[in-house]
């Protein structure tokens, strides 16, 4: 067994709908875990993906991206760049053999509250599976 | 569209086209590789005066700069360039111009059918000239040149995608026999018009060159299974990277990567006292400076998609890191998760600038 | 470090405290920062370690005293001018970290220029240097690691650089230096010590905090110092005068810069240029394209990336002043031209020129900062010099 440890997800939240949603998660008090660190911004698109790539070479266990559905972005098409900038991403990992896992993206609207707790819990699970990213401890990065 | 056999050498073919094109004003200015005897050095020139074309070696195996990046601010101008590329240079033009960083309209593109360029360390301590007999012979034969960068040897698009001219080098240019310069568009033939040669209808067969399309795809198979070849993951890409000086060479000579200053050298990265602390708390030591793995991951991320391979960032690489091998590698899977191929067609948006709405449906 | 306030020792004044030496020079060292880090007179130390493909160094900066076992604080290779490790930590603000690095004497004379630059904070660094027999060069260090630290352990022992240390190393006569906050002493002594001689306050005070008295007088150390330095400098005379004949004129520049292939990897290894972007790689720099043609056309051609030549002088006038003649150019070189000669010649004569000395800690400003009404009377004999000689149109 994996020692138990407490994961650290770095999540880019949408303001307009992921953002939104852990909101309503915690005002109809759904429980999900504190390893969820919300960063909000205003798109999904607004994360590049040196983003990522730098929260996952900083030690986060896991990197969490959420932003509206697409065809319901508030800047229109947002959403649809993000996903390529993320295909992108999970390219490279995957090319390198690096842990892809440890990077998600999730649609979650303003109104899905309980998605955005079932997210939260099923993603740490899934994380705390893998454990502690080894970037956590590497000197020479 | 009509091709001209030319009944000297390729090589010489070339220059002497470049010779009519500027002795009869239909050009301005050539860009073709050259050698300076004098200093046993090559570079890339820009030629306005056909006396000086003594000089030019545009077929040389030699790349000192990737002549697309080189391109990118002359091709702006008004006046007419003819210009001699390799095909990975092309396409590395082709990337730029759909990144506004150069035009296609005033340039005659003259590209070959590439065997492959020596590395820059071979150019500077080895006679080219000698070796380019033996160099012939093997790319004659399909077969690859050992001495060659190694993504050269893996190199698959040998054959020039929208050059006006292609120059038949591999396949048909045998010894005696004459070459054949293929010219692929009105602007190809209008500029040809009245050059001495005999005239064609032989239309370009790439599936002469199958033997050297196979050699390079195995040669490919082994060097992309030679980047992982102690198991993929974190530690080695620290084993391969974690030499890097920082020097950001392989940027600075990256055709596709022309920020002005790049995001990894802008105050984006530089850290206040905090952050070094939080990182000595948690493990104890840190590197300085920092970011030596965050610079090639992103920059993975940036421009992997849209790499031709030219393999100048190697070449530049004060610790030899294979890093030209790794960007082609992860690029090939970035392209193609767009079905993109990075140079083949000037109309192609880049994937970062478009989208579809029903896409990658196991992402969200 | 700097703005310095305390009056510089005189050298009788200057006396060290005795290391004892278990197994090498750098083991001593190890030692004395494992104590500042234990006795918390310090926070951190940067040191160079192996990295994990066992071919190169990198800067490490640590605060946990077991990491320090494989750390390698004399090592043979320097892949990154340590000053720009030391830049990357202070730039923004000198933070309240204490932290002692221990490096070659160029890179903390680097670092001192950087200081005087505002790109280096150093209120809170203690700044180490040790007698330094030279580095090796980093492709013969990549080539073969193991047969590169035979060669530097063989080049420790004597002081002297063997033909796989970088060419400057040769004709370096900074090579040991009390400019620093601390210096580690070896040469000319026996082998069963290593003195640590304090060079300002912060690394008397540091000596004093470990109870290290700084009794033993330097004349043996000196004398071993000396008898290389007399060496380095007949070198030094030997390269400088084959430099200036290769370079004179613009077809000698052109001729030692032939090779050159625009990548500015010298300019980005180069700890004094610390300009995010480069003068030469700016919007400013880059000409109008049919401006360039038509230079172009009246020489019949040139040679691209155009301006190559113009980078390397500009970057002379530029930087010069501050060389410290570390090699990191030539190592970076993709096309093995002897950058790091050609600018250390340069910068000798235009350094002599305001009498200022790159790296040197003694509170004088860059001489680009500041000008006297009178002064460089010989201008205008340089001037006419030039003009009988006339220009090269090559």
């Amino acid at each position: 067994m994996k020692k138990e440890f407490t994961p650290r997800i770095t999540s880019f939240l949408c303001k307009w709908c992921s953002y939104t949603g852990a909101d309503l998660a915690g005002t109809a008090r759904l429980q999900y875990p504190t390893s969820i660190i919300p960063i909000q911004v205003m798109c999904s698109s607004r994360v590049d993906p040196v983003f990522l790539i730098k929260a996952f070479l900083s030690g986060s266990d896991g990197v969490l991206i959420g932003g509206c559905h697409p065809g319901d972005c508030h800047y229109e098409t947002g959403n649809y760049h993000a996903r390529r900038r993320f295909a992108i991403v999970m390219g490279v990992f995957d090319s390198l053999g690096l842990e892809s896992q440890r990077l998600k993206l999730s649609w979650i609207s303003a109104s899905e509250g309980p998605k955005f707790a079932r997210v939260a819990n099923e993603y740490t699970e899934e994380i705390m599976a893998l454990g502690e990213n080894p970037t956590r401890k590497s000197i020479f990065l | 569209m009509s091709s001209i056999i030319i009944d000297t050498s390729a090589s010489r073919g070339v220059t002497e086209l470049l010779r009519f094109l500027l002795e009869s004003g239909k050009i301005d200015a050539a860009i073709t590789m050259r050698n300076d005897p004098e200093n046993n050095t090559y570079d890339l020139g820009l030629i306005t005066d056909a006396s000086n074309l003594d000089e030019a070696v545009p077929l040389i195996p030699v790349m000192t700069v990737n002549a697309g990046q080189a391109l990118s601010s002359i091709s702006i101008s008004r006046k007419k360039i003819a210009v001699v590329l390799k095909p990975c240079e092309l396409r590395a033009f082709v990337e730029l111009v759909k990144r506004e960083k150069g035009s296609l309209e005033n340039l005659l593109t003259i590209s070959y059918t590439c065997g492959g360029v020596f590395p820059l360390d071979t150019v500077i301590t080895e006679q080219i000239e000698e070796l380019l007999p033996k160099y012939k012979k093997i790319i004659l034969n399909g077969e690859i040149p050992v001495n060659t960068r190694d993504t050269c040897r893996t190199c698959e698009h040998f054959i020039p995608m929208n050059a006006d001219i292609t120059v038949s080098v591999i396949g048909e240019c045998k010894p005696g026999a004459g070459c054949v310069m293929y010219l692929n568009t009105e602007k190809a033939e209008d500029f040809a018009e009245d050059f001495a040669g005999e005239r064609s209808d032989r239309k370009f067969d790439p599936s002469a060159l199958k033997k050297t399309l196979d050699a390079r795809l195995a040669e490919k198979e082994k060097l992309f299974a030679s980047i992982t070849k102690d198991g993929p993951g974190l530690d080695r890409l620290l084993d391969t990277f974690g030499k890097c000086v920082g020097c950001h060479g392989c940027s600075s000579v990256c055709p596709i990567c022309y920020c002005l200053l790049c995001d990894f050298e802008s105050a984006n990265f530089d850290y206040n006292l905090p952050y070094f602390e939080e990182h000595l708390s948690r493990k104890g030591a840190l590197r300085l400076p920092p970011d030596t793995i965050f610079f090639h991951l992103g920059r993975l991320t940036h421009m992997s998609f849209s790499c031709v391979g030219c393999g100048m960032c190697s070449d530049v690489c004060p610790v030899d890191i294979p890093v030209a091998a790794v960007f082609k590698k992860t690029g090939e899977k970035t392209a193609a998760l767009f079905d993109y191929l990075p140079g083949r067609d000037v109309e192609e948006s880049i994937p970062v600038m478009v989208y579809k709405e029903e896409e990658f449906p196991d992402i969200g | 470090m700097i703005p310095r306030e305390d009056e510089p020792m005189t050298d009788a004044q200057r006396k060290g405290a005795v290391l004892p030496v278990a197994k090498d020079p750098g083991d001593a060292i190890l030692e004395f920062l494992r104590l500042a880090v234990a006795s918390e007179l310090a926070d951190a130390v940067i040191l160079p370690m192996k990295v994990p493909s066992g071919d190169s160094y990198a800067w490490i900066l640590m605060n946990d005293v077991s990491l320090m076992d494989d750390a390698v604080p004399i090592a043979a290779a320097m892949p990154v001018q340590g000053a720009k490790a030391l830049r990357s930590l202070t730039r923004k603000s000198p933070g309240n970290l204490t932290v002692i690095a221990v490096m070659r004497p160029c890179e903390i004379r680097a670092a001192v220029e950087l200081v005087k630059l505002g790109q280096v904070h150093a209120d809170n660094l203690i700044l180490a240097t040790y007698d330094c027999p030279g580095a090796v060069q980093l492709q013969k260090y990549v080539d073969d690691p193991e047969g590169s630290e035979e060669h530097f352990s063989r080049m420790l022992q004597s002081g002297k650089p063997d033909n796989t240390a970088k060419p400057v190393c040769h004709y370096c006569e900074e090579f040991s230096m009390f400019d620093s906050d601390l210096h580690f002493g070896y040469l000319g002594l026996s082998e069963k010590e290593v003195l640590v001689i304090p060079g300002s306050d912060k690394g008397s005070e540091l000596l004093a905090g470990l109870g290290l008295d700084p009794a033993r007088d330097l004349s043996d150390w000196e004398k071993g110092i000396d008898s290389l330095k007399v060496e380095r400098e007949t070198a030094r005379k030997s390269a400088f005068e084959e430099t200036g004949e290769q370079l004179r004129g613009f077809s000698g520049m052109l001729s030692v810069f032939a090779n050159c292939i625009g990548c500015h990897n010298c300019q980005s290894a180069c700890p004094i240029c610390y300009c995010r972007l480069c003068y030469f790689d700016s919007e400013t720099a880059q000409q109008d394209p049919d401006a360039l043609i038509t230079a172009a056309a009246k020489r019949g051609g040139i040679s691209l990336p155009e301006d190559r030549i113009m980078f390397h002088v500009g970057r002379m006038t530029h930087m010069s002043l501050s060389c410290v003649s570390c090699g990191q150019c030539t190592d970076a070189c993709p096309v093995s031209i002897p950058v790091a000669g050609a600018f250390s010649y340069v910068a000798d004569r235009t350094q002599r020129t305001f009498e200022y000395k790159a790296g040197r800690n003694d509170g004088d400003p860059l001489p680009l900062r500041q000008f006297r009404k009178s002064e460089l009377p010989g201008i205008h004999e340089l001037v006419k010099n030039a003009e009988s000689e006339g220009p090269s149109h090559e």
